[in-house]
Parts: C-alpha cells; sequence; structure tokens
C-alpha cells in the first residue's frame, strides 16, 4: 500500500490542476504501455507513483471547485469541470491497472511486442549521456519535430517530472527524456542522446 | 508456436492495436469536442464507445479461443487486462464527451486548458491541388515535414485509423495534433 499524501486545502488555480491532471494522465498512458510492452519495471513504478500525485491533484481541484461556486450558474458550469477531472482521474487508474500488469510480474507475451513495433508510433525513455551535443540546449532550438519527426514529451529530472516541457526548457545531462515519434527518427534520436551522433544537421 | 497459433496470435496483437488507437483516438477527440462545443464531435465519440465495446468482446473472444498452454497463461492474462484497460479509457472518453451532449456550455477554464496545453488539434481538408492527393500516409510524411501527428483521418461520415499505407484522397479530411507553428505548414500542404 503506498503512502497517501495528505489532503490539505491550498490555494492553486482550478486551471493549473486541471492542465495537470489532463496532462499527466496522457502521460501516463504512453508510460503505461511502453512499460507493458518493453516490461519496464522503473517505468511501470514511476505511473504508480504518478498516479498517486494524480489522485492527490484530484482532490485538491474537486476543493478549488466547491470554493469557486457562489450561486447556482457558477455549480452549472464548474459540474462539467469537475466531470471532466474525474474522467482524467479514471483514465490515469487506467494506465495504474497497466503498470501493475508489469510490477505484479504478469507481464505480456512478447509477440505483442513485435506486432506493436511494426505499426506503432515508438515511445522512448533515453537518459542524456553528458557527452550529448542535447546539454544545455533549449528544447526548442534543437527543433526535433522537423528534424526527426520527434516530440519530447515528458523530462524526468531525478525525482520530478516535467510533463510537455516548453520550448524554452533547457536540457541537463542525466535527464530522462520521454520521446514519441517513428520508429527510424526515434533510432536516431536516441544516437543523440548517447552522445553518439554529435552533428546537428540543418 | 504452429503456423497456426501464429495467425490466429497476429490477428490478437491487431486487433489490440485497433482496440488502443481508438481508446486513445476517443480521449483526442472527446477534449476537442469540449473546446469547439461540437456536438457532432461528441456523438462520434459515443458512437465510438459503442464499437469499442464490440471490439473488446470480440478481442477477449480471441484470447479466449487461441488454445494457449498452461504455462502461457500469465502473458495471457496480461493481454486479457491490457484488454479491459482501453475499454476504460474509452469509457472516460465516451464521459468526457457526454458533457457537451448534455448541453453544459463548457466552463472557460476548460478551453483555456485545452488550449493552453501546448498541443492542439485541428482539422485540415484536402484540396485536389495538395501535393498529399494519392500518396500514402507513409510516403506523405507528414510528422517529418510539419510535425504535426495525424490521429484520424474523415472520409465521408466515417473515421479511417491513420494506418501508414492508406491513401490520402481529396477531401479527406486530416486531423492532427501538434503545436500551432505546425498546423501552419499543415495548411500549406493541405491546400495550397
Amino acid at each position: 500500500m503506498p503512502r497517501l499524501e495528505r489532503i490539505e486545502y491550498k490555494p492553486i488555480s482550478v486551471r493549473e490542476l486541471f492542465l495537470e491532471v489532463k496532462n499527466l494522465s496522457e502521460l501516463m498512458i504512453d508510460l503505461a504501455y511502453s512499460a507493458a510492452l518493453f516490461n519496464d519495471k522503473g517505468l511501470a513504478e514511476d505511473v504508480l507513483e504518478l498516479e498517486n500525485h494524480v489522485d492527490t491533484l484530484t482532490y485538491l481541484l474537486e476543493m478549488e471547485i466547491m470554493m469557486a461556486a457562489r450561486d447556482a450558474r457558477d455549480a452549472e458550469a464548474l459540474a462539467g469541470v469537475s466531470k471532466v477531472a474525474s474522467a482524467a482521474d479514471k483514465i490515469s487508474d487506467a494506465a495504474a491497472d497497466i503498470a501493475v500488469i508489469v510490477t505484479e510480474n504478469i507481464g505480456v507475451h512478447p509477440i505483442v511486442r513485435e506486432g506493436f513495433e511494426k505499426v506503432e508510433e515508438r515511445l522512448t525513455r533515453a537518459e542524456i549521456n553528458e557527452d550529448s551535443v542535447f546539454v544545455d540546449r533549449q528544447k526548442g532550438e534543437l527543433d526535433l519535430a522537423a528534424r526527426m519527426g520527434v516530440n519530447i514529451i515528458a523530462i524526468r529530472r531525478k525525482k520530478n517530472w516535467i510533463i510537455n516541457p516548453k520550448d524554452t526548457e533547457l536540457i541537463k545531462s542525466r535527464d530522462v527524456l520521454i520521446a514519441r515519434g517513428a520508429p527510424s527518427g526515434i533510432e536516431e534520436f536516441r544516437k543523440f542522446v548517447e552522445g553518439k551522433l554529435q552533428k546537428l544537421e540543418d | 508456436m504452429t503456423r497456426k497459433h501464429w495467425k490466429k496470435f497476429k490477428e490478437i496483437v491487431e486487433r489490440f492495436v485497433e482496440l488502443k488507437d481508438t481508446s486513445e483516438l476517443m480521449i483526442d477527440l472527446a477534449y476537442s469536442s469540449l473546446l469547439l462545443n461540437s456536438k457532432e464531435l461528441a456523438e462520434d465519440v459515443q458512437k465510438l464507445e459503442e464499437h469499442v465495446d464490440k471490439l473488446h468482446t470480440d478481442f477477449e473472444m480471441l484470447v479466449l479461443s487461441c488454445g494457449f498452454k498452461p504455462k502461457e497463461s500469465r502473458a495471457f492474462l496480461g493481454l486479457i487486462r491490457l484488454g479491459v484497460v482501453t475499454e476504460q479509457i474509452a469509457d472516460a472518453a465516451a464521459e468526457i464527451a457526454e458533457v457537451v451532449l448534455r448541453g453544459i456550455k463548457p466552463h472557460p477554464v476548460l478551453k483555456l486548458v485545452i488550449e493552453e496545453a501546448e498541443e492542439t488539434v485541428t482539422y485540415v481538408q484536402v484540396a485536389k491541388n495538395s501535393s498529399l492527393v494519392n500518396k500514402t500516409l507513409r510516403e506523405a510524411r507528414i510528422p517529418e515535414e510539419t510535425g504535426m501527428w495525424i490521429l484520424a483521418v474523415r472520409r465521408g461520415g466515417k473515421y479511417v485509423r491513420p494506418k501508414p499505407n492508406i491513401k490520402i484522397d481529396v477531401s479527406d479530411v486530416l486531423i492532427a495534433s501538434g503545436y500551432a507553428k505546425g498546423e501552419e505548414d499543415l495548411k500549406k500542404l493541405a491546400y495550397p
């Protein structure tokens, strides 16, 4: 049983909370499928940890919604926000269910992965080598989407997650990047991250 | 694994990929329906939810009847669980779409959030003179050229999954997500 975070009202805007719940839930789905297909326990544990966090955020969000409703009209409009937030929370629960397949050693038949790799955009998780040309560059400056059809969807920096990093985000040595793209682009991307490819062509 | 088993297995994987793709497409479409306050799109999400229910049953039947050995049962349990999850995701997407169908006017917060999430969803219709016409999605290299990901292709009233080998036709609507910059590039490709 994971330790549950204590819930205490904090004044954070509904918008910020909701944005985080939405982004996290979507990221978690990607991470969870990846964890299941590549039987990656570390990634599966990340997902479970994030799920715990989303639960806490959902509580805080509900509190903010209650505080924000002043009259019947507010309540009507905010009921929609609450409903959508609870759907996002369900999505994060679903992701956690996928992660449990890995952490409980149930596993997915390896042939599924082979089938998958042929049809799917791939998601990859790669740690920035200190020799990588990406180190100390801004994400936007690398322009990976145009160069190789790859998007960085999250950065794990020690214990912290940066979801949908901004173009101005600096990439640091030892960051774990989570990226998505077509298989050929992903391969190229990994070589850059590992420092095996050095020259970014224009 | 025998040849017969192999064939069945390939079918299972294909079915699962379809479930996964559809459920994820539904999330994107559900959020878009909120953003655009589009009942049409929300109804499509509801229809897709029914479709997923059917796919899911077929998938489970297929897995259960594939004749796996007792020692493989854990790995197949994993597959069954994955199927259950896709269905849960589809349900969540349907709940999001339901907010639109109930006529609850989207709270400004919802719109703000969906627009602020850097990725946006865009619809572009392919014009007659577009270089995309008659190319397969693979040949069109849309992600490489624009940084936009094709979520679905709307052809007539139907949503077609964006498999690499499908051919782009005149007046197909490409539904794509990505960054604002890519959106402009995609529009230039689709209707120059």
